[in-house]
């Protein structure tokens, strides 16, 4: 019970401190990994969730969830992330045109902004380092990923799917 | 033109559906929920202001993306529709991978095919950072994003709490952006 409602804490604060979905991995990391799942759950939920169709977020939200508690695990994330958005949007679909005038919300957000992307840089770094091995191999196939999605010319699933297999091959 | 309320419902759930079936990420699924809706049950200027809207809040910008649709379309109970849209397809299939993926955990060939993805998903995870630097709503990069990117970066390598360097980060913003506008 007391993980379920730790579950249900850190999607409702990761939620209404991050602007969109994939802008949440980095407050996710700090908040769930050594804490509530393992490095390698971590990856494997980011990997998981770019690879799957659908909003990368809830599934992101869902494994984890359903890592840390099971099934009922699952739905709590699920329900964290779900419930700040829609209460804002249904006060906002109300209150709309008073709101557009109110420019310190926009600017809060504007602010958040730089602050994910640098929280970002250091999640991606941890996540190499611990990563298993920081040899030339994971350099080279960083390396050319990031490339190859940077380009965006090569979907980024196919890419994380590509990089799997090579592991699964050749790094074991 | 006059259609039934349930028609109305009807057709947001299965474009949701089909819209989060189709398109792998919150961000991607906004060229395809624009050819769905614009035209046939929202105008264009809304469907613009629901964009606008959905990048300004906070929270995964699919789900806002899709109730301000719901909303424009059906009232108070299209939003609900098009949230259940988008949510069905992503709980459906994770929970299917999540129960296949925990029986797999001990075997080792994942165990490598997770420290092969590990430098990709990092990759990722910077592309997509420096997407959101670039996109955020202030089109130039001045100043005050450089201080607020800069003060951060050191809050977070003195390990200051990260809820709290964001908090920071929004509080910033509104001193600093704030005082250009008025």
């Amino acid at each position: 019970m007391d993980q379920l409602l730790q579950l249900f804490w850190i999607f409702l604060k990761v939620n209404l401190l991050s602007t969109s979905g994939p802008a949440s991995v980095g407050l996710l990391y700090h908040e769930t990994v050594g804490k509530l799942v393992t490095e390698a759950q971590f990856v494997q939920a980011v990997g998981l969730s770019s690879v799957l169709p659908g909003s990368d977020a809830l599934q992101l939200a869902m494994y984890i969830g359903y890592a840390v508690g099971g099934i009922p695990g699952g739905f709590v994330a699920l329900i964290a992330s779900i419930l700040p958005p829609t209460v804002i949007i249904l006060g906002v679909t109300v209150i709309l045109s008073r709101l557009r005038r109110q420019a310190w919300i926009s600017n809060f957000v504007d602010g958040l902004a730089p602050a994910i992307s640098v929280l970002m840089l250091f999640t991606a770094w941890k996540i190499f380092e611990k990563g298993g091995s920081t040899g030339w191999e994971a350099w080279a196939i960083g390396l050319v990923s990031l490339a190859a999605m940077a380009s965006e010319k090569i979907p980024e699933r196919i890419v994380i799917i590509i990089t799997g297999v090579i592991g699964a091959i050749f790094l074991s | 033109m006059k259609t039934s309320k349930f028609y109305v419902w009807f057709r947001l759930l299965w474009m949701f559906l089909k819209v989060n079936i189709l398109s792998p990420s919150g961000p991607a699924s906004i060229g395809l929920l624009y050819k769905e809706a614009v035209g046939k049950i929202m105008t264009e200027e809304r469907f613009v202001e629901a964009v606008g809207f959905s990048n300004f809040l906070p929270g995964s910008e699919a789900l806002k993306l899709a109730m301000f649709v719901g909303f424009a379309a059906g009232g108070v109970p299209g939003v609900f529709t098009a949230l259940l849209g988008a949510i069905i397809p992503p709980t459906i299939l994770m929970l299917i991978v999540s129960v296949i993926l925990q029986r797999l955990q001990h075997e080792n060939w994942l165990d490598s095919f997770v420290a092969g993805m590990s430098p990709a998903v990092a990759a990722l995870i910077v592309v997509v950072a420096f997407q959101l630097f670039r996109a955020s709503s202030r089109k130039k990069v001045d100043h005050r994003i450089l201080l607020i990117a800069v003060s951060s970066a050191a809050a977070f390598w003195l390990e200051v709490p990260s809820p709290a360097v964001l908090i920071g980060a929004g509080i910033l913003g509104i001193i600093l952006f704030g005082r250009r506008q008025s």
